[in-house]
């Protein structure tokens, strides 16, 4: 995305809180202009001190009671100023967070798969950080600051020229100093950046095979290879943190030539009778002010551009295309009852458009039919769920559900219809009985033990420490994988739905708790259309029809003993 | 902090020219405003230039030295800090690698990592900050008032008024804040929570249609999260105008003290002039030292998650003296007596009152249910945990005689999770044994059915693995860990369900290849499919813990209901 265009969504996003923005903006004069100000009033304080017996004591009076008032409206500005930045800030913040949530349900879940998660998340978290620094410090330093340096300048050289000369060709000194060095900088830096990723990715591979390493006893190999590593890093590490801090002595320095030189040309002109003494403190303070903000700009710059980079990111996925409810050309058909009869009419897909991965994929599935899909891996199985709940949209080819195409039927609608288990068991860091009665909040306690009892989960649900209040640590961490997927059935069994998909779903569990469910399984998809995707050949063998894919496409059909009888692909999986 | 002050020790030279250094530059910066006095009072007032010129070229003068000093303070701060994050870097490695499987279940591998990372990097940023500003800026503020004294003491009395004030000022917003910080930081992990959740279970939400329960209570969070940043925001945002109105009310005294000092005679205007720098000088310093507030107390909070981690006490103690070996006269390897071992946490025993042995030469099948105990026991053995109760012996001594290292020299284990590391196949080969010659790599690779693999990888052994071995199938990589295992050449071996990912027809040739060594290795074969185990010398079953069986697989037919009924929820073709 260009920048320009990043720099009008940003203002898009901040348009809702204009009011308070140009609350702040006055703010910011305000506390400009007053802090402008008082040096001026300080000067003409000192100028009211002439000598012994020769001090306009009214005259320093009536300064100080308006330096009180400006003190405090200095002080007050500031306030409301600050407090008005963060809060748009953490607005903006808060709408973009919940934006990008609403964003990830609405993308197609091939968005969220080809984007990776860990990609995402990054936008949503560092990035939406980032970006509130940059607004925050936009508004509160680039804003003031430009306006320090207009007002400085201006107040400069309406009260003497030839000085203020003397400080606007002076101080981008200190501007060149710090980009000089920033630019000597850079190249220790981006070594830094590099060596530190590389041993952060050691160190990540380090602790999560630390069992390994211990098991070959391998720890002080990786401790070598790790020091080598680590004292490399110090290497580089110390001088980029050595030159980057030489910034500050460097800027300061160059802010005490130009504290100098005023110094000294405001003497002179003061011997002359030019300028008074109380001028010449005025000036002084100018001095100093006058070169902090330049300092923080360039500050503010480098986080800006970082700030811009991040809101570039976080457009590019709120621009993301959302998923289609109902496919174009065709007309949504409300509130369907679906019974569980589908056909499948020439399903083509792939994921690269240059591979074929399905093509060609057609049979029917009279109502309460059990069909097992097996093969080998990558054949594309997990790919036929996929478009089944319309998580993917089928290249050509269409699935009808009770004759309805399926690109008619409002996926809220069709998932409704549909229960299934799949691979990679998915809990959420909340109570056990809170997932098992997912997506249906009202179910009552006992309906929720009652599904955990026909899922087996019951004995081990009992066995952990607070039964169905213990709340599951991230990825349901305090489960075994077996156990994880006991939820996921227990998840299913509590709304039966008339159609069932079960994708490797015992892949874990052991084959007599298999066992088990699979009993439960049988008296649940009696009378329920069931797809069933397994590498145990035990779970599929009473199916009414057996899908043997290869390839990307059907190459067996049958019964198990019809397809047994054949000797084909599904005689040699079973006696490889 | 105190903690981990002994990484310091090696730089005690650089811990104090670093401060010291900066409270040189520091006085030479407090020189600055009598020169300017000077400059004012003998110059302007006295109409001489070359007091001027003089004093003027005193300015630069002060000024380089400042340089000077600054820059030999950062120097030596930065190779403390340097010096401190390798050191503690290096321990924290060594110490996770020491760690028990208990110690690293409970710490979590993903905090580990930020431990190694995030806090180590913030704690070399305190380091470095408290060496450079901790005393500076006191020093300034102390060192101005101290000034202002020497100048005139009854106009530097208000200093001793505003300083403490002042102090007291930004120590209480600064340490109200702190804990309102980490609070909006665990806000901020919980929307991490929700966000990693929503795109892990995209598939899961979209089928149980609970969009709007994730999107509600996300809402909730991410408003918490904007309240708590707003409040905290609005309690900091007093801290600026704060300062500033204090010492400009400081400042409004010294003017109108001056103004009666100036009258009686006792000042000049430039000593004024100074009292005003010396006022301006602290303003800033105390900006200076809020920011290192924020930064020691971050810092502070990463040093003891640091040293907690550090401090961790090891669970497992390695006290034993004797170094394992097969030379032994014994016969037995192994064996179990009233073994018993529950999980540090766990509702209940993972092993109940286990007894067996195992001869030199034997093959063990262990097989189970899912949560068995079938892995517990392999880490009892490789001595991941002790037993609760009951005594394990190896070659004829108590396991915990030997030396924790010398019991994984003697046993290789290959875990159920086939883990790879990024690297050659040769630096993944050797991991145990990190001299072995290629001869032994191809050797441990054929009998691990892994040969032809590698053969077909142009590269052979130097054939790169991408991160975690994503490059290789899931059967490809078992059979590299298992060759990995065996060119360790250890006496036992034992296979923890590691060969799942196989078809059947690898699986027994690998089982027949490991048998044809079995005059010197000792095998335990953990597997949910008894085709793997049927065969062994000796299956162990285990029932939710229990023994259930111990004896051969005709024998355990007769004797074993469990081993019945394991093996006739499998008895379809892929079984048998």
């Amino acid at each position: 995305m260009k920048n320009k265009a990043v720099y009008t969504r940003i203002l898009k996003l901040i348009r809702p809180h204009l009011v308070l923005i140009v609350f702040s903006l006055l703010m910011a004069v305000l506390n400009v202009l007053c802090t402008l100000y008082i040096p001026i009033l300080t000067g003409r304080a000192v100028d009211c001190m002439i000598g012994k017996d020769n001090v306009d004591f009214e005259g320093i009076r009536t300064i100080l009671i308006t330096f009180l008032v400006v003190l405090s409206i200095n002080g007050v500005s500031n306030f409301f100023m600050t407090l008005s930045n963060n809060r748009v800030t953490f607005r903006v913040v808060k709408d973009v967070r919940r934006k990008m949530l609403l964003k990830i349900h609405s993308v197609p879940v091939s968005y969220l798969d080809s984007k990776g998660h860990g990609e995402i998340l990054s936008r949503t978290i560092t990035d939406v950080e980032r970006l509130s620094d940059g607004l925050l410090l936009g508004f509160s330093q680039l804003f003031t600051g430009v306006l320090t340096i207009i007002g400085t300048l201006a107040f400069m050289f309406y009260t003497n020229g030839l000085i203020s000369v003397v400080v606007v060709l002076l101080t981008p000194l200190s501007l060149f100093a710090a980009s000089f060095i920033s630019r000597k900088t850079f190249k220790h830096f981006s070594k830094q950046a590099k060596l530190q990723g590389e041993m952060t990715g050691f160190i990540n591979e380090s602790v999560n095979a630390v069992r390994l390493i211990k098991a070959f006893g391998a720890e002080s190999e990786k401790e070598k290879s790790f020091d080598e590593m680590n004292e490399n890093f110090a290497g580089v590490n110390l001088k980029a943190l050595f030159f980057s801090s030489t910034t500050n002595p460097v800027t300061r320095f160059v802010n005490g030539l130009v504290y100098a030189s005023v110094g000294i040309f405001g003497a002179l002109l003061g011997i002359n009778g030019k300028i008074t003494i109380g001028t010449l403190t005025c000036f002084l303070s100018y001095a100093n002010q006058y070169t902090k903000p330049f300092n923080e700009i360039s500050g503010v710059v480098t986080e800006f551009q970082s700030a811009v980079a991040s809101a570039g990111r976080i457009f590019e996925f709120l621009d993301a295309e959302d998923t289609t409810d109902i496919t174009e050309g065709m007309t949504a058909v409300e509130d369907p009852v679906l019974s569980g009869d589908i056909k499948i009419k020439n399903l083509a897909f792939s994921y690269d458009k240059s591979k074929k991965l399905l093509y060609d994929i057609s049979f029917d599935v009279p109502k309460g039919h059990h069909i097992a899909i097996v093969g080998p891996t990558g054949c594309g199985k997990t790919t036929f769920i996929n478009l089944l709940m319309r998580f993917y949209e089928p290249d050509a080819g269409k699935i009808l559900y009770d004759d309805i195409p399926s690109g008619s039927l409002h996926k809220a609608d069709l998932r409704s219809q549909i229960g299934m288990v799949l691979q990679d068991t998915w809990l959420k860091s909340a109570t056990v009985a809170e997932n098992i009665a997912y997506g249906h909040p009202e179910a009552t306690r006992e309906a929720i033990e009652a599904a955990a009892k026909k899922a087996h989960a019951h004995s081990f649900i009992m066995r952990l420490e607070n039964g169905y209040d213990t709340v599951l640590s991230q990825d349901g961490g305090n489960l075994s994988a077996g156990q994880k997927q006991l939820l996921c059935i227990a998840r299913v069994m509590l709304n039966l739905p008339p159609i069932l998909i079960l994708d490797e779903a015992t892949s874990s569990i052991d084959t007599r708790t298999e066992r088990k469910i699979t009993d439960a399984f049988t008296a649940m998809m009696e009378g329920r259309t069931s797809f069933i995707v397994a590498h145990r050949l035990s779970t599929i063998q009473n199916a009414d029809l057996i899908l043997v894919m290869k390839d990307g496409n059907i190459i067996e059909k049958g019964t198990h003993e019809e397809l047994i009888e054949k000797h084909g692909f599904y005689y040699s999986l079973l006696n490889a | 902090m105190k903690r981990l002050l002994k990484y310091l020790k090696d730089y005690k030279k650089e811990c104090v020219i670093a401060p010291a250094f900066k409270m040189l530059e520091a006085l030479f910066e407090l020189f600055v405003p009598l020169v300017m006095t000077k400059i004012i009072d003998l110059g302007i007032t006295g109409h001489d230039k070359t007091v001027v010129y003089k004093n003027g070229a005193i300015l630069v003068l002060l000024g380089l030295i400042g340089l000077t000093c600054s820059l030999t303070a950062q120097f030596f701060a930065a190779r403390a800090a340097i010096g401190f994050s390798k050191g503690v870097r290096k321990d924290l490695y060594s110490k996770i690698l020491s760690f028990s499987y208990e110690n690293t279940d409970r710490l979590g591998t993903s905090s580990l990592i930020t431990r190694m990372t995030n806090d180590i990097n913030t704690s070399q940023n305190g380091v470095n900050m408290v060496l450079r500003l901790l005393l500076r800026s006191p020093f300034i503020v102390f060192g101005a008032m101290i000034m202002a004294f020497t100048i005139n003491v009854k106009a530097a009395v208000i200093f001793t008024l505003v300083i403490p004030v002042l102090f007291a000022v930004v120590a209480y917003i600064t340490f109200k804040t702190i804990p309102m910080y980490k609070s909006i930081q665990k806000k901020l992990d919980r929307l991490t929570l929700h966000i990693r959740e929503n795109l892990a279970g995209a598939r899961v939400i979209r089928s149980f249609r609970a969009d709007d329960d994730e999107e509600a209570e996300f809402d909730e969070d991410n408003q918490s999260f904007y309240r708590m940043n707003t409040v905290t925001a609005r309690i900091s945002a007093v801290l600026n105008p704060a300062t500033l109105i204090l010492v400009n009310l400081a400042l409004a005294v010294v003017l109108y003290n001056g103004g009666n000092l100036v009258n009686d005679g006792i000042l000049t205007n430039g000593q004024v002039v100074a009292l005003i720098n010396y006022m301006s000088q602290i303003l800033i310093e105390l900006v200076k030292l809020t920011n290192l507030f924020v930064t020691i107390n971050k810092a502070l909070a990463s040093t003891s998650r640091i040293a907690d981690t550090l401090d961790v006490k090891e669970t497992l103690e390695d006290n034993g003296t004797l170094v394992a070996s097969d030379h032994s006269k014994n016969d037995i390897v192994l064996s179990f007596e009233d073994v018993s071992f529950k999980y540090p946490g766990a509702g209940a025993e993972s092993l109940y009152d286990i007894s067996f042995s195992v001869k030199k030469g034997e093959t063990i099948g262990i097989i189970g249910g899912t949560g068995s105990g079938k892995s517990t026991l392999s880490h009892l053995i490789m001595r991941f945990y002790d037993a609760d109760s009951g005594s394990i012996s190896l070659f004829g001594n108590p396991i915990k005689d030997y030396t924790l290292h010398s019991v994984r020299d003697v046993i290789s284990l290959v875990p159920q999770k086939a883990q790879l590391f990024s690297g050659s196949v040769r630096s993944n080969l050797i991991l145990g044994c990190p001299d072995a010659s290629d001869e032994t790599l191809w050797e441990a690779l054929r009998i691990s059915e892994g040969k032809e693999i590698i053969e077909k990888k142009g590269e052979g052994l130097d054939h790169i693995l991408t991160e975690a071995g994503s490059n290789l199938s899931g059967g490809q990589k078992q059979r590299l860990t298992i060759a990995r295992a065996l060119v360790k050449d250890n006496p036992v071996l034992i296979l923890d369900d590691s060969s799942s990912a196989l078809d059947y027809a690898t699986d027994a040739r690998l089982r027949a290849n490991l048998k044809k060594l079995s005059d010197k290795l000792t095998v335990f074969i953990i597997s949910q499919r008894v085709v793997s185990v049927k065969d062994a010398d000796k299956i162990l079953v285990l029932d939710d813990g229990h023994m259930a069986g111990f004896d051969t697989h005709e024998n355990l037919l007769k004797s074993s209901a469990v081993y019945r009924e394991i093996v006739n929820s499998q008895s379809g073709k892929e079984a048998m």
